[in-house]
């Protein structure tokens, strides 16, 4: 069956987790992504055997090109010229020193859409700044934003900017299809990451013009909407040292219908008979005295049978899980299917899995999960497939130096 | 000026929280989105922060709302009325995409084959926190409880608090954003091959798809050999390389890592004399690299909180190094690589002028543009006539 994104022809020339992440979205959907590598720039996590670089780059192709050959710069630009999308995440600049910038391949290929994601974006005082992720959360104001009050050293726990510019790139990739649909023209996009990051604080962005309120770290309340409780709170067992082991609720009450709910989950106790907690005013200032109710009431239970009641009774909870309780014992993972075993064995590292893609498409399924490719893996393959070239053409490219 | 990119595409927004996000995208791209309400008023509209109306009587400008339900034109549909159904019902049969949320407003009244019988290139995105199958299928999950099940939550505060949420609705913007990628996507198979499609998105997989390190942790433990094993408590702002931490200098806090050039930081360790044993050649043995990241990032601890931070920054980014200095959002108006790209916007809150943020992405060609979503609920077109006279939809379907 034909996948939504068949016939869609991407060079890929991005590291690390944001290009690759946009890449893997159209790739597991059926787009043919040719990721080129090369021996040089194979370090550290851009090496096919390391596990970042097998997370983000299944569903691809593997081409390798010594870029320092001008031979290799010239078949390189024969593949943007065959291709619809071009991405990359170098500094700007690159591509067109190689001689396949935008400029140069939209002459010959008009439909093309070149997207660049860099740091801080084409322009400004700031842009020829270095970037990952944490520095783009500390930058955007998400780290002091993530947290609790007086602390700057918390934030996010993990690079979620990177795996959001590599969505909105896929996004803008798309939305740039819908448009050459129409006009037969492609485009350039450029993806700051750290516009990207900034753009998640919206809300409080527009609270900051508006009314002059700067945003902070409030831990888990919810920032501007009076629900409480909202908060996390530890389960049975409690004597447990080791964070890992520690098992925690998030229980949150929204509406008064919901803390009416949790008064009956809890057995209507005498404490939560003040009428001052009738109400989301009462509840919000009075949010400490609950939190400290309801930790003692968590406390008796174990998480999953006390989710269970909340959920039942219309209370919002959900276990603290980490990633052994999602592999292990999630039952709408394991159901779904949603984290797999991929069939072909990585030729270093062995066994490999994919979590799917949270997308399914009830006409055209994604159900292809193909292994990382080692380096060049697919170099005969891609060049017959792309530029039409024999086994021969492929082998003297090789022994000139061009493919490695 | 060029049409915008999505400029041919009428899509129907029944969207909560879990996916407005993607609805803001594709309408902010051009899209001519529809977002019905009921007539008691979208429940969004509720959600802070406000702006306080100088006008009595109107209401307060919800901040959440003028940002997340931008460019969308707004409709009141009594689905008590019969004339309130047959006007949804037309809604819907002349649109090219639903997204719709589970439990939406007016999603319980749609039966999603029947309508792709009725028009086969109908794309219908369907948004659910945990899928229409399992045990949880109708858990209640607001984004802190979606954050905590899908595995956000346990990865991100530290030793010494409870496990933490991100701040806002960021687990409800990551499902926006696959939503509006499930969009775009069935809409380019139709444009190619023919013949819409209904389109699952699961906000619990979108959520867990977007954790790094945690589920490589658990897959590659024994290849990474890392002592945690297969899950890594919270622990602050390290990175699971642990390569980058915020640190504490004399005036502020910095996100430091010695990556990617160790070489460079070492050379700038030596030439401030603050390197102390890091030149022993034991710190290049390959089965020392966790020493030596170790004891780098011990000595950069010391560094640093000697330091101030803001010249350490500009410092460090004049050496190709991605440190970042840890910013209040109060500062974020002021920020000169913004506002060299002019990346703020106008916004229009209900007529008082303000400001607010631009584009995730520039394109070349076609234009992005936002108009807040704010209109006084109370002039919001309700009669169905008037509605549909307004939307230019008919005789589409």
């Amino acid at each position: 069956m034909t996948r939504p994104l068949e016939g869609l022809r991407i060079v890929d020339f991005t590291h690390v987790l944001a290009g690759p992440f946009a890449t893997r979205v159209l790739g597991d959907m059926g787009a043919d992504v040719v990721k080129v590598n090369s021996e040089s720039r194979a370090l550290t996590s851009n090496v096919p055997s390391h596990p970042y670089y097998v997370m983000w780059n299944r569903n691809k192709r593997a081409l390798s090109l010594n870029m320092s050959e001008p031979d290799a710069q010239t078949l390189c630009r024969s593949l943007c010229e065959k291709a619809d999308i071009v991405i990359d995440n170098f500094s700007v600049g690159v591509l067109d020193r190689w001689g396949v910038g935008y400029e140069v391949v939209s002459q010959t290929n008009p439909g093309v859409i070149y997207i660049q994601m860099s740091g801080m974006g084409e322009g400004g005082p700031w842009s020829r700044f270095v970037t990952y992720a944490p520095t783009i959360h500390a930058l955007s104001g998400l780290t002091a934003m993530t947290g609790v009050p007086g602390r700057e050293d918390i934030g996010l726990g993990f690079s979620y900017n990177d795996h959001q510019a590599g969505l909105h790139g896929a996004f803008a990739v798309l939305a740039a299809l819908e448009s050459r649909h129409h006009t037969g023209l492609g485009q350039r996009i450029e993806v700051s990451q750290f516009e990207v990051g900034v753009n998640f604080a919206g809300p409080a962005i527009l609270d900051l013009f508006a009314n002059g309120v700067g945003a902070q770290a409030c831990g888990n309340l919810a920032p501007y909407d009076n629900w409480a409780p909202h908060n996390v709170y530890q389960c049975a067992p409690l004597d447990v040292a080791d964070v890992v082991d520690q098992r925690w609720i998030a229980i949150v009450v929204e509406n008064d219908q919901q803390w009416q709910a949790l008064k009956d989950v809890m057995g209507q106790p005498d404490w939560a008979q003040d009428s001052r907690f009738d109400e989301a005013a009462g509840r919000y200032a009075l949010r400490d005295d609950l939190d400290q109710h309801l930790a003692a009431w968590v406390g008796e239970f174990e998480d999953y049978d006390l989710m269970a009641l909340c959920q039942s009774a219309g209370v919002p909870a959900g276990v603290v899980q980490n990633g052994r309780d999602l592999l292990e014992s999630d039952p709408q993972i394991e159901a779904s299917g949603f984290a797999r075993r991929i069939e072909d064995l990585h030729p270093e590292i062995g066994q490999t899995w994919a979590d799917s893609l949270p997308i399914t498409f009830s006409e055209r399924p994604c159900e292809e999960y193909n292994r990382v490719r080692m380096l060049g893996e697919d170099n005969a393959d891609i060049l017959h497939d792309w530029l039409n070239l024999d086994g021969q053409e492929t082998q003297t490219l090789a022994d000139r130096g061009i493919l490695k | 000026m060029n049409a915008a990119a999505l400029d041919k595409l009428r899509i129907l927004d029944l969207t909560d929280e879990r996916a407005i996000y993607g609805a803001k995208l594709l309408g902010d791209l051009g899209a001519d989105v529809v977002r019905p309400e009921p007539v008691q008023g979208d429940p969004l509209r509720g959600r802070g922060p406000f702006k306080k109306s100088d006008h009595p009587g109107r209401p307060d400008v919800s901040l959440y709302y003028a940002f997340f339900a931008s460019s969308r034109r707004h409709f009141q549909i009594d689905l008590e009325r019969v004339d309130g159904q047959e006007l949804f019902n037309r809604l819907v049969q002349a649109c090219d995409v639903i997204v719709a949320c589970q439990g939406g407003f007016g999603v319980d009244l749609l039966d999603f084959d029947e309508l792709r019988t009725v028009n086969p290139e109908l794309v219908i995105v369907d948004v659910t926190s945990f899928g229409r199958q399992g045990p949880w299928k109708d858990y209640a999950a607001p984004d802190f409880v979606a954050g905590a099940l899908a595995g956000a939550v346990a990865t991100t505060g530290d030793v010494d608090t409870p496990p933490l949420k991100a701040f806002g609705d960021l687990n409800f913007m990551v499902s926006g954003a696959y939503a509006g990628i499930a969009a775009l996507s069935a809409i380019r198979a139709a444009r190619t091959f023919g013949g819409g499609d209904q389109v699952s998105v699961n906000v619990h997989e979108c959520i867990a798809s977007c954790l790094e390190q945690v589920l490589m942790f658990y897959w590659y433990a024994e290849v990474m050999m890392r002592p945690e094993g297969k899950v890594l408590p919270r622990r602050g702002s390290t990175h699971w390389s642990d390569a980058f931490t915020v640190m504490n200098g004399q005036d502020g806090s910095i996100m430091v890592t010695p990556t990617p050039d160790w070489d460079k930081q070492l050379a700038w360790l030596i030439e401030e004399d603050a390197h102390e044993d890091l030149i022993d050649p034991k710190y290049l043995e390959p089965e020392n690299l966790r020493l030596r990241i170790e004891r780098t990032m011990e000595l950069l601890t010391g560094w640093v909180s000697t330091k101030e931070v803001e010249p350490l920054f500009f410092d460090a980014q004049d050496r190709h190094m991605p440190y970042g200095w840890v910013q209040p959002l109060s500062r974020i108006g002021e920020n000169p690589q913004l506002q060299a790209r002019e990346w703020f916007v106008d916004y229009n809150l209900q007529g008082e002028d303000s400001k607010g943020p631009g584009a995730p992405y520039q394109f070349s060609r076609t234009p992005w543009s936002v108009h807040a979503g704010v209109e006084d609920p109370s002039g919001i077109p309700a009669d169905p006539q008037t509605v549909l006279a307004d939307l230019g939809w008919e005789g589409s379907a």
